[in-house]
């Protein structure tokens, strides 16, 4: 199967061959599979160097230009090592570039905590005009690429090692657009990349025991779908946030703002809340870490067993 | 000497109680040098796509600027009045999101060099012939991002694309630089050396230099005196960031005008 990294470079000479304002610039990561693209747009793939900061600062200059600049390596180096770049080379001058990241959370899972990258999408929130992908299908990457690279905007692209193989509409990918994958009443989880999955297998659990989960899930975070979140919050009053991403300031946060008006709501979170010190492969650090559907429904059903016995009086 | 564009940052510092006048001192002859003989920029178009550009990387030496961009139209006096005040558009570090003519946002170093090889990059890429010129402080020159960006650009053959380095001593006062000169040449740069106070100098390395998209890049290392003009003023001491009161403004004014 077609992995999304593969995806990201097909993508890049789909775009490429009809714009050619699109450059791409990388720090010696996807080298091979970008050749395509290489020999397809002359002149306009750059395999820099390992010099990430300085790549991210020459981008802002290629905007400058008048081009339109990808810049694409590991999500450590592109967004905690280059952040200053980006703060203020295109936060602080108002310039637009697309950045383009594998090896978000622990997707190098046997790489260290060298290689992980818990921040970046905390990071990212902080610029009013940044917007946060999160791509776990081809499908997704290529729709919201397409569908945003030239808006003069930071846009962020995080692209998930490992799909969540649903397939969804076409035209339900949109920017700024969550999805509701299943409708229930009792529980809603909201969920991002890969752990779709996992989500999906929980709520098809819990269905046998008679409790009906609605899952939604956000290829886009930032701008963050608000409203999908308010409508289901409002009916099942239960939440499960789940993030392969740093506890702090993530997506659970914009659930927690957007349902500030909603009484009674049981929230829940798994993330990730500190640096993972295990060397492993990228399932079992995911169960180790809580991002499993077992745990998912452990959760669920500790939250609603306690509300069950809150509302008794026990 | 520019006496009076000297003149003219004192008393915009002065009026705000905001500015590094010595840095400003030591790079005024060089940005007035390169908007009168070097840059093709209209301030009646500023933003057109046959311009040269110029990126201050040095960016709290942005007073130097702002009065050359007066100078040669691209600000008013109004705006000087109002520099690093309320309401104004000319701020201790220059914002490009506000003032014409300048290019980049800069003030964090390191930043401006890698723009300006992007840019460079950029014009290479799409065939045009405009030149690129960025400003660098010596001090500057500890960043690792400017190697790293030095090394690139002699990689990408990036002949249209020219540093210059304000070379008045700061640096030294810390992590010296020598040998400097043999650093960027072994970086692979054109390498130049001038008295950056010498229109001269000036003149000869500019009528020198090639703005080619396949060569090497430039480099012209010029050497200048923190404070040039006010002897008082001149070197590595309490004015970095002083701002002068009523006496020392007679006084000032009183040299700037000997010397001119």
């Amino acid at each position: 199967m077609k992995t999304i990294r593969q995806e990201f470079a097909d993508t890049m000479v789909e775009v490429g061959l009809k714009d050619p304002k699109l450059v791409v610039l990388v720090g010696d990561i996807s080298h091979g599979i970008l050749q395509k693209f290489n020999t397809a747009c002359q002149d306009r793939y750059y395999n820099i160097g390992i010099c990430e900061p300085s790549i991210v600062g020459m981008s802002a200059g290629l905007y400058k230009s008048g081009l339109i600049p990808v810049v694409h390596t590991i999500a450590p180096f592109l967004i905690e090592r280059s952040y200053e770049q980006i703060k203020l080379d295109f936060g602080y001058q108002k310039c637009g570039v697309n950045l383009v990241s594998v090896g978000g959370a622990f997707d190098y899972s046997q790489l260290g905590c060298s290689h992980h990258c818990y921040a970046d999408i905390s990071l990212m929130k902080h610029f009013k005009r940044a917007n946060i992908f999160f791509s776990a299908s081809c499908m997704e990457f290529n729709i919201l690429f397409k569908q945003a690279y030239n808006n003069g905007l930071i846009n962020y692209f995080r692209i998930a090692d490992n799909a969540h193989d649903v397939e969804f509409k076409k035209e339900d990918i949109i920017v700024g657009k969550g999805i509701r994958v299943t409708e229930g009443n009792d529980f809603t989880i909201v969920v991002i990349g890969y752990q779709l999955k996992p989500a999906l297998e929980a709520g098809k659990y819990l269905l046998n025991k008679n409790i009906s989960v609605e899952v939604l899930y956000f290829p886009t975070i930032k701008p963050f779908d608000k409203d999908l979140v308010i409508e289901s919050i409002s009916k099942t009053k239960n939440v499960l946030v789940v993030e392969e991403a740093s506890k702090s300031d993530g997506i659970y946060n914009y659930v927690l703002d957007a349902t500030k008006e909603i009484n009674d709501v049981n929230y829940q979170h798994i993330a990730i809340d500190d640096f993972i010190h295990e060397y492993d492969t990228y399932e079992n650090l995911c169960r180790k870490n809580g991002f499993s559907s077992e745990n998912f429904v452990d959760v669920i059903l500790k939250t609603l067993k306690t509300k069950v016995l809150e509302t008794i009086g026990q | 000497m520019n006496s009076d564009l000297r003149k003219k940052i004192v008393d915009i510092v002065y009026n705000s109680r905001e500015g590094h006048i010595p840095s400003s001192f030591s790079i005024v002859d060089i940005i007035n040098y390169l908007y009168e003989h070097v840059l093709n920029i209209d301030p009646k178009n500023y933003k057109s796509s046959l311009r040269d550009f110029f990126i201050l990387s040095k960016g709290h030496g942005a007073a130097a600027l702002y009065v050359v961009l007066n100078k040669f139209g691209f600000v008013s006096e109004k705006d000087l009045k109002l520099y690093s005040k309320s309401g104004g558009i000319l701020g201790g570090h220059p914002d490009v999101t506000k003032v014409p003519g300048v290019e980049a946002s800069t003030g964090s170093l390191g930043h401006g060099f890698p723009m300006a090889a992007g840019l460079a990059l950029g014009l290479k890429i799409q065939k045009k012939t405009n030149k690129v010129i960025c400003l660098l402080g010596d001090g500057e020159c500890h960043e690792g991002t400017i190697w790293e960006t030095a090394l690139v650009s002699k990689n990408l053959k990036l002949g249209n694309l020219v540093a210059i380095v304000d070379y008045n001593g700061s640096a030294a006062q810390i992590l010296p630089l020598e040998p400097f000169k043999q650093k960027w040449d072994s970086f692979g740069f054109e390498t130049y050396e001038i008295d950056g106070h010498n229109f001269n100098d000036l003149e000869n390395v500019f009528s020198k230099l090639e703005y080619n998209l396949d060569g090497k890049p430039k480099v012209i290392i010029a050497n200048t005196v923190k404070g040039k003009g006010v002897s008082f003023i001149e070197g590595h001491g309490k004015w970095h960031h002083r701002i002068p009161n009523e006496e020392e403004m007679i006084k000032i004014a009183k040299e700037l005008y000997e010397n001119n």
